[in-house]
């Protein structure tokens, strides 16, 4: 309550500092509904329609190993299931309408993956991955781990497939988990692409319900929760005072955390730069724009160009990590933790300075803890 | 604030009836620490508190073991004993299997509200043993089945897994969170810093003369208080300074007084709560039984506030998660079965300088009734859970609005 109004005076305070010079354009004068516009059309259906083709081939690709479980089918598997992740980072983000009713991203990326509950599900061959109890077994990690974790090398990790006892079931439970992530990633996208995108683009208003404000809210939370945090403080042991090197995405193919957390950062930055998905030289309306058109500033620097200097700070901090970032919390933990810090700093221009010149309210709070 | 200003009168008041009573020369202060010493030994003793909250700690997470929990293993840890009074080992620890305490037999045993009142006692023992009953029949069955209306299982909360009946309600949330009502805060506000309990018998007289208690090194008056005090820092690291890790010690109600003392609309209520334990057990000592009964006022007041703040707490989070495009079922069912929990144990609040608790029990059976119509948790209304967040604030000097952030 106290906070609220000492919020309220420094915001009233501010507004009547502005209101001495020429009168400044208002945030709500600007078409909201052009950058609606902007997102649905050229970043989140075409990202979602790049995934579901990935997530098509990935399943068709699992098909056919489970079919026939040989070395080679076993890298080309491997690699569909590379461009199926590299691609989720691009729309994991987007977690509003059909896919926050889905948990869709709950369903496709939680880690560290539970091997213990996998073996049981795949040891028993009955298991309903609708459960909210075997998220942390599915999805992505859990094909990481059914992938490159199994064994020490290629024809250890075959003979799952091919020899145990269970080889049925392995194959089985492979195969499931990528129709899952196919039929989830469809259901989303015809959501989309059957009345979702008008509805989205027409709630153009300003209030908490607004597609603006609430997408605004996922995209801060994706940043601060999913890419800070999941991808680089948790491991770092930001929240846990030791690094956790168990912890970081794609853990058991060893080389490719840092590509993953690279392709998200962008996917951000891009996204507040309205970059269109497939034409990453062309841009339309988006967080930047409508900043600039209120001519943002921070002590008497640009905000825009304050966000986007900090994107490419911590890019170019993460450029001198470890292609596999578990190794480099063993080794080096302080690189990931300048990492962190970098990004940090982006967390604090865009969910403070940000959403108060966008008139945008934070609508989630860190949970109780029980 | 207004509590605030209400408890600078009740300070000024104690203060001026201290120096009433002190006429004859000591003022007491309020010690730093919870250390009081006969003869070179501690006085201090509350080692029954500290094992009944062992044994919750022990019952609630057994409530979600699906691979090892029966009803019959359940049951035995909140009795310790068999139906029929036989000796059982149900707990992990070997010290809480050769205790002879129990949960059951202090819950709703008040001598204030229960001494004449035993029908509603068992009703209230017996309603316990009734939802860990459901956790086995109901939940433990379908926890491999989607919650719906009417069928239980688990729901999502997060990247958490909860799991409720077919209303949905977590039997594990409302036995833990009633228990915080119906055992800590009626044996504390109702029993152990009443007068009926610290004066009974001859304690006056024996406390006045330093009479011990049977083959113990504390007076019987003495030996009431600390037992209230137990059940509030009865597991601290450091039960002589139990503030610096406050929050930490229990899931019951030390966990909630530093929940709500972390809400800055109620900040130093831990401090002013622990105050009043010292500064009462002081009193005690020194025979100063008006101030023993100002420091009760004030326990009585902040754990009642305390056990009200939560309710409407975790009635708002509740009403926020359901009350947008797409309802959070999941975050909603648990903050519900939260504050179910809370509501529950207003009925053992009470109201100082009366006998009475802040919500009566039919007060509370008609809420928890709204929150049981039809459906249950899957169709209660925002309005619904606004309504009953105001009645509650309403008997105490809060607004919805300083118990919700």
């Amino acid at each position: 309550m106290k906070k609220f109004s000492f919020l309220l005076l420094t915001v009233l305070i501010i507004w009547s500092c502005t209101d001495n010079g020429p009168s400044g354009p208002d945030a709500d004068d600007f078409d909201r509904e052009a950058i609606l516009v902007n997102w649905a059309d050229n970043i989140i259906i075409p990202s979602y329609t790049n995934f579901s083709e990935a997530t098509e081939q990935l399943h068709t690709d699992a098909a056919t190993f489970s079919e026939f479980p040989t070395a080679s089918n076993l890298l080309t598997l491997r690699t569909s299931w590379e461009s199926a992740y590299l691609a989720f980072q691009t729309v994991s983000v987007f977690e509003i309408g059909k896919p926050m009713e889905l948990r869709y991203r709950d369903n496709l990326n939680i880690y560290p993956t539970d091997t213990t509950e996998i073996e049981n599900s795949i040891q028993s061959g009955s298991y309903n991955l609708q459960l909210p109890s075997l998220n942390n077994s599915q999805g992505f990690p859990a094909l990481d781990y059914l992938l490159n974790g199994l064994g020490e090398d290629d024809a250890e990790i075959l003979t799952f497939y091919t020899s145990d006892p269970d080889a049925e079931n392995y194959r089985r439970y492979l195969t499931d988990l990528t129709s899952r992530i196919d039929s989830l990633t469809s259901e989303v996208l015809a959501d989309w692409t059957s009345g979702y995108r008008d509805e989205f683009v027409s709630n153009s208003g300003n209030g908490s319900n607004s597609s603006l404000d609430m997408m605004v809210n996922d995209y801060i939370y994706y940043y601060e929760k999913h890419l800070r945090a999941g991808k680089i403080g948790i491991p770092a042991g930001v929240f846990s005072g030791s690094p956790l090197s168990t912890h970081v995405e794609a853990y058991y193919s060893n080389d490719f955390s840092k590509e993953l957390f690279n392709t998200s950062l962008d996917a951000t930055q891009n996204f507040f730069n309205g970059v269109h998905i497939n034409q990453p030289s062309e841009s339309g309306e988006s967080l930047s724009s409508y900043l600039d058109y209120l001519n943002t500033m921070k002590d008497g620097s640009d905000l825009v160009t304050l966000i986007n200097n900090q994107f490419d700070a911590a890019r170019e901090q993460a450029a001198l990590l470890d292609n596999d970032f578990s190794a480099q919390v063993e080794s080096n933990n302080t690189a990931m933790l300048s990492t962190y810090d970098e990004l940090q700093m982006n967390v604090v221009y865009m969910k403070v300075d940000m959403l108060q010149a966008l008139n945008i309210n934070v609508d989630y709070v860190d949970a109780d803890g029980d | 604030m207004i509590r605030l200003k209400s408890f600078l009168t009740l300070f000024l008041i104690s203060a001026i009836l201290v120096s009433c009573d002190t006429n004859d020369g000591t003022k007491i202060e309020v010690p730093s620490s919870y250390e009081f010493t006969r003869n070179g030994e501690t006085t201090v003793s509350f080692s029954g508190q500290t094992t009944r909250i062992q044994m919750g700690h022990e019952l609630l997470p057994a409530m979600l073991d699906f691979d090892n929990s029966t009803k019959e293993l359940l049951l035995q840890m909140y009795r310790n004993q068999t139906e029929s009074g036989g000796d059982v080992d149900p707990f992990e620890s070997a010290e809480l299997n050769a205790a002879t305490k129990n949960i059951k037999g202090k819950v709703a045993a008040s001598v204030d509200y229960f001494s004449n009142n035993t029908a509603v006692s068992a009703v209230i023992k017996n309603q316990f043993e009734t939802w860990i009953s459901g956790q086995i029949e109901e939940v433990f069955p379908n926890r491999n089945t989607l919650a719906a209306e009417g069928q239980p299982g688990q729901i999502a909360d997060g990247s958490s897994t909860r799991y409720v009946n077919g209303k949905g309600f977590e039997y594990n949330q409302l036995v833990g969170k009633s228990l915080i009502g119906a055992l800590m805060t009626d044996q504390m506000l109702n029993n152990y810093v009443s007068v009926s309990v610290l004066d009974a018998g001859t304690n006056r007289e024996d406390n006045n003369d330093g009479t011990l208690a049977e083959s113990s090194n504390y007076t019987n008056m003495e030996h009431k208080w600390d037992e209230a005090y137990g059940y509030l820092f009865g597991t601290s690291a450091n039960p002589a300074n139990p503030l610096a890790t406050l929050g930490d010690d229990d899931d019951f109600l030390n966990k909630y007084l530093a929940r709500v003392d972390n809400d800055e609309d109620f900040a130093g209520i831990a401090q002013e709560t622990f105050d009043a334990f010292a500064l009462g057990r002081a009193a005690i000592v020194e025979g100063q039984y008006d101030v023993r009964d100002k420091q009760a006022d004030i326990i009585r007041e902040n754990i009642s506030t305390v056990i009200a703040v939560r309710a409407v707490y975790y009635l708002q989070s509740g009403k926020n998660a359901i009350d947008q495009t797409t309802p959070d079922y999941g975050a909603a069912f648990h903050d519900l079965s939260e504050a179910y929990g809370f509501i529950y144990s207003l009925q053992f609040t009470r109201v100082p300088g009366s006998d009475s608790p802040y919500l009566t029990k039919t007060d509370v059976e008609g809420f928890l009734a709204e929150l049981e119509e039809g459906n249950g948790l899957w169709d209660v209304t925002p309005e619904t859970l606004d309504n009953m967040s105001a009645e509650i604030a309403a008997q105490f000097n809060f607004t919805v609005e300083e118990a919700a952030n």
